[in-house]
């Protein structure tokens, strides 16, 4: 096998081994920016190496080691594609000074890969790929020269293994979001391609020997959000290669410091990669172009790839600790205690009280232990305690009598809290709450010793009779001034006036002149028989 | 060793502080913005846009915004700028739990000497608060032990309490912490929150202003003896009714109570925040 081809080997394994592990290394990546693209860049700038090098067809190690320098510059994308071009650089550096690639070699070429990396970037940060190479490199150079090349690999791999894990607490972003550092989980895999693939030519007798390693769990935990992640100060991510006669590096990276950040300049003077995170990229594109021909433009809307990793890593929502059944009428009122928290509805209403069994079977439905059962009705309270008592799940039963005293409980509601807490709170939240029900008498009678003729409107509050006349408003306003004599501050209406001449709009008016300073609150409840309910805190 | 005062000290804010008005001109007071975009346009908090012009903005928008924190080099120009002039800097950050603007902070921090970078563990007018209290005693002069000791009080015994009038920002931009459970924008319940260990957590569920009132007195109440000194700042986000009451009921419980001064959200927690809500912030000294 010739040097090439042994290179195109090793290389593609890297490749493969990058690419396996290319969803989870965009997963990882939250530093500097959480755009998800580590694994990307990094899969794509090693893509370029292995395209240079099928390119070309001149042998030996320095035409193979330029070859694979400089598709890694050609390639080079994102922060860490461009980190990775001059680790690659580095070691190549070493590589082609010597023939062969022994132990002694490789542990030579990895410091130089390090300390390339080191130079590239203008202020470095710890707990990334720059850490996981420096612990890689330091590592090799412990290792004795009497050792070949397959021990020096594990022992490097080994290293990387553990400066990878200590990532996540270098930096106050990585610890934040609970993960491992991209770029430098992202080397580790590449190492671990480069050993196997090494470990091939081996095989195959090029004279360059290699180890297999285990691939070993990164110790990273699936990765999802609790929270959308903050936006980068500059929304766009944008590398190019420069090609001119003499290019002015410092010129030019004193120029990106200027427009935005996280700015790259690596490469010789007659090929520069550059790498800058701005908010304006046609800027860079113009400036550059006084220094020489521009290519492999690369610009990426980080704000648009934060947002599509947030998308794909959205948490799902955190299961309730305690969940509420409710007995409700009324399609408006259902929708209200939806809104509220309920996870389960019962029909229920004057006239179809649900049996226990029914009340069961909806309990059943969820997937909580603690339980809390609105009856909303005096009538259920007695089989909601029944249901209570026949299930295995701890049941509390709030004694609601009315549908506005269910609603008044529900805001109560904590689904983090256990069903005891809840329903204490609930208590709490119905004391001192009225409720009111005002509908039409369906025959003549006396109640309370008050005369009512079928047909009449009766206003009824905590079931006394309070008011009696022809219209629903007559008997509404009595029941509002009944509320503000008790010192309510806020009502709550309920409605149902379907056919009836009465309108949201007009009970809205009644109330605010015969009650001015109450608060009333008027949603269409859509409740049977009972044109209107009310309920007073 | 020379004590600290207003000529030798200065405090860095970042925008999130929501500073009143005007008070970025005060000397030795320096404020970093964070950004707020709206689709592809960017603008600083509180230098392209205050207040209203976030507001007005924000009704007018199609596209909902978004913010970002300052950067390295944000913080570092503003540290080595004003270290050429004062001996001794103040940084002073919203949680970290909120943004990663205390981390680009402490970072700048790292590569120039003399600055104290502080997780505030609260966000809005609590940090400008912290920053005036700690004025006070530059005022007198004190040393850097007393300083520090000063704000860490601050941090651990701050109160604030919001009331807002929605969740749906706080809701869409993710912000809402222990608070994400909280029912709102439905039954007309407008939340009150309050933060508890750097996070936005629902302090109490109410409908109607009187309810609201009276969850206020109670959380003062729960914070606060009646003869205590409460140094207090009351903060809104369009709505121009709230803050007098608030303060009305702050003095009237609270004699002693020292009124240090009114303010207005910012673009960034305006974003978060959304229109409509009242707040205000307390220490007891």
């Amino acid at each position: 096998m010739n040097v090439r081809a042994a290179a195109l080997t090793v290389i593609e394994a890297a490749l493969a081994a990058v690419e396996a592990e290319r969803g989870l290394i965009n997963d990882l990546n939250v530093y500097p920016v959480p755009d998800g693209d580590t694994g990307t860049n990094l899969a794509l700038t090693v893509r370029a190496v292995v395209d240079e090098l099928r390119q070309g067809d001149e042998d030996g190690v320095p035409a193979v080691a330029a070859a694979v320098t400089k598709g890694s510059l050609m390639g080079a994308r994102g922060n860490s594609g461009v980190i990775l071009s001059q680790i690659v650089r580095g070691v190549c550096d070493v590589w082609s000074a010597s023939d062969l690639l022994g132990a002694h070699e490789f542990k030579a070429a990895l410091a130089e890969g390090a300390s390339a990396a080191y130079r590239a970037v203008k202020e470095p940060v710890e707990g990334t790929m720059l850490t996981v190479i420096r612990e890689m490199a330091a590592a090799a150079q412990g290792v004795p020269d009497s050792f070949a090349l397959d021990k020096v690999l594990v022992v490097v791999e080994e290293a990387g293994r553990v400066a990878v894990e200590k990532t996540t607490d270098q930096l106050p972003a990585l610890q934040k979001a609970g993960v491992v550092d991209a770029g430098g989980y992202g080397l580790l895999v590449l190492l671990r391609g480069v050993a196997e693939g090494l470990a091939r030519v081996a095989a195959g007798g090029a004279g360059v020997r290699g180890a297999t390693l285990a691939p070993r769990a990164p110790g990273a935990p699936p990765v999802t959000l609790t929270q959308p992640s903050e936006l980068s100060r500059y929304r766009y991510c944008t590398s190019l290669l420069i090609k001119g006669e003499c290019v002015d590096r410092d010129a030019v990276e004193a120029f990106l410091g200027r427009i935005g950040d996280s700015a790259l300049v690596v490469g010789d003077e007659r090929l520069v990669k550059i790498h800058v995170h701005t908010d304006d990229p046609g800027v860079v594109l113009s400036e550059v172009l006084r220094y020489g021909a521009i290519g492999e433009v690369e610009i990426n809307d980080m704000h648009e790839q934060t947002r599509a990793r947030d998308d794909r890593l959205g948490a799902p929502p955190e299961a309730p600790a305690t969940v509420v059944v409710a007995v409700v009428a009324g399609e408006g009122n259902k929708r209200l205690f939806r809104e509220l928290g309920c996870h389960a509805i019962v029909d229920g209403g004057q006239s179809m009280n649900p049996s226990a069994a029914q009340l069961l079977e909806a309990v059943e439905t969820l997937a909580a232990d603690e339980v809390i059962l609105l009856p909303n009705n005096g009538n259920v309270i007695l089989t909601a305690e029944q249901a209570a008592g026949m299930s295995r799940r701890r049941i509390a039963v709030v004694p609601t009598t009315s549908m506005p005293a269910g609603l008044a409980a529900m805001v109560a509601f904590t689904a983090d809290d256990d069903a005891v807490g809840n329903a204490r709170a609930m208590e709490n939240a119905l004391r001192g709450l009225r409720s009111a029900e005002i509908t039409h008498a369906v025959r003549d009678s006396e109640v309370d010793g008050v005369v009512v003729r079928k047909g009449q409107a009766i206003g009824l509050v905590d079931g006394r009779l309070v008011t009696v006349a022809d219209d629903l408003e007559t008997v509404y306003a009595g029941v509002v001034q009944a509320f503000a004599a008790a010192d309510a501050e806020v009502v709550t209406v309920l409605t149902a006036l379907n056919g009836s001449p009465t309108t949201a709009a007009r009970l809205a008016e009644v109330a605010a002149s015969v009650a001015p300073d109450l608060e009333v609150h008027i949603y269409e409840g859509g409740q049977p028989l009972y044109p209107i309910l009310a309920g007073a805190e | 060793m020379p004590g600290l005062t207003l000529e030798n000290t200065a405090i860095v804010l970042d925008s999130t502080g929501d500073p009143p008005k005007g008070y970025v001109d005060t000397p030795g007071i320096f404020v970093v913005p964070l950004t707020v975009h709206f689709g592809d346009e960017s603008y600083r908090d509180g230098v392209d846009l205050d207040h209203g012009q976030f507001f007005a903005k924000l009704q007018a928008s199609s596209v909902l915004p978004t913010t970002s924190q300052p950067t390295v080099a944000d913080f570092l120009a503003v540290y080595r700028e004003v270290r050429a002039t004062y001996d001794h800097v103040f940084s002073l950050h919203l949680s970290s739990k909120m943004s990663g603007t205390y981390g680009a902070a402490s970072r700048a921090a790292e590569a120039v000497d003399g600055v104290d970078v502080y997780d505030t563990k609260t966000v809005t007018a609590p940090i400008t608060l912290l920053a005036e209290r700690l004025r006070a005693r530059l005022a007198q002069g004190c040393s850097l032990a007393e300083a520090r000791d000063y704000i860490a009080y601050f941090i651990a015994n701050e109160k604030l309490l919001i009331h807002a009038a929605t969740l749906e920002y706080l809701r869409r931009g993710g912000r809402i912490g222990r608070a994400a459970s909280l029912v709102g924008d439905v039954f007309d319940i407008k939340p009150l929150i309050t933060n508890v260990d750097g996070e936005l957590a629902g302090y109490a569920k109410v409908r109607g202003l009187k309810k609201a009132f009276a969850a206020m007195e109670r959380f003062l109440d729960e914070n606060s003896r009646p003869d205590d000194t409460v140094y207090f700042a009351v903060i809104e986000a369009l709505n121009d009714t709230e803050p007098a009451q608030i303060r009305e009921l702050i003095e009237q419980a609270r004699p002693n109570a020292e009124f240090v001064f009114a303010t207005q959200v910012g673009a960034v927690v305006g974003t978060h925040i959304g229109p409509g809500a009242a707040a205000f912030t307390m220490i007891v000294e």
